[in-house]
């Protein structure tokens, strides 16, 4: 018998809820901080886990939060960051004179070599990733 | 000197980001956030290609491996 369609409730799937999505993000992204820059590790680590994001993405496989029509003018505020950091960004590239003028780059590689703030990242990168993929 | 311009611009940029996100996630905003941004960039497609997935697909995945591979 069909169901009245006001009483039909879609039910997250399990995978798809946080206290699933999160501790495994959290797993993968332990792993990702224990590769070092540059080893052959951390490029297939980064091209495995951002394929797999990028097929589950580009597929209908995933259920989808609704994308909105059109923006509000007030959108227009994010040019606001994005010029500020190309400004900075574009400067420190251009001139390329190292430490003394640093790219962002260049200032989070120190960052980034510990263990905790690396996995840190890994889960900022996959967490993001994830939202885009169900955006 | 030099230094010290560089890391305060950056830290002014996501500053501005973080700012801009708390005002788009007010009540009543007529700001959108981050990632109703995205969302709608991702609507993009020419044809049947989902240019603006794949772009901003692209684009992350490619900052990852930039920050966290190499």
């Amino acid at each position: 018998m069909e169901q009245p369609r006001d009483l039909v409730v879609d039910m997250p799937r399990t995978w798809d809820r946080p206290a699933v999505s999160i501790p495994v993000l959290l797993c993968l992204s332990l792993v990702g901080g224990r590769f070092a820059s540059f080893s052959t590790e951390a490029n297939l680590y980064t091209l495995g886990t951002g394929g797999v994001l990028i097929w589950l993405g580009l597929s209908n496989r995933m259920p989808r939060r609704p994308a909105p029509e059109r923006l509000h003018a007030g959108a227009a505020w994010w040019a606001l960051p994005v010029v500020v950091f190309g400004v900075f960004e574009g400067a420190t590239f251009v001139l390329a004179v190292g430490d003394e003028f640093p790219t962002f780059s260049r200032l989070a590689d120190p960052l980034l070599e510990g263990h905790l703030v690396r996995s840190g990242a890994w889960f900022a990168w996959l967490a993001a990733f994830w939202g885009l993929v169900r955006r | 000197m030099m230094r010290a311009l560089a890391i305060g611009g950056f830290v002014t940029a996501l500053a501005l980001f973080a700012a801009i996100e708390w005002l788009a996630r007010r009540e009543g905003s007529r700001i959108p956030t981050l990632g109703e941004v995205c969302a709608y960039v991702m609507r993009y497609e020419v044809g049947s290609v989902p240019v603006g997935r794949i772009g901003l697909f692209g684009f992350w995945w490619w900052l990852g491996w930039h920050f966290l591979a190499r």
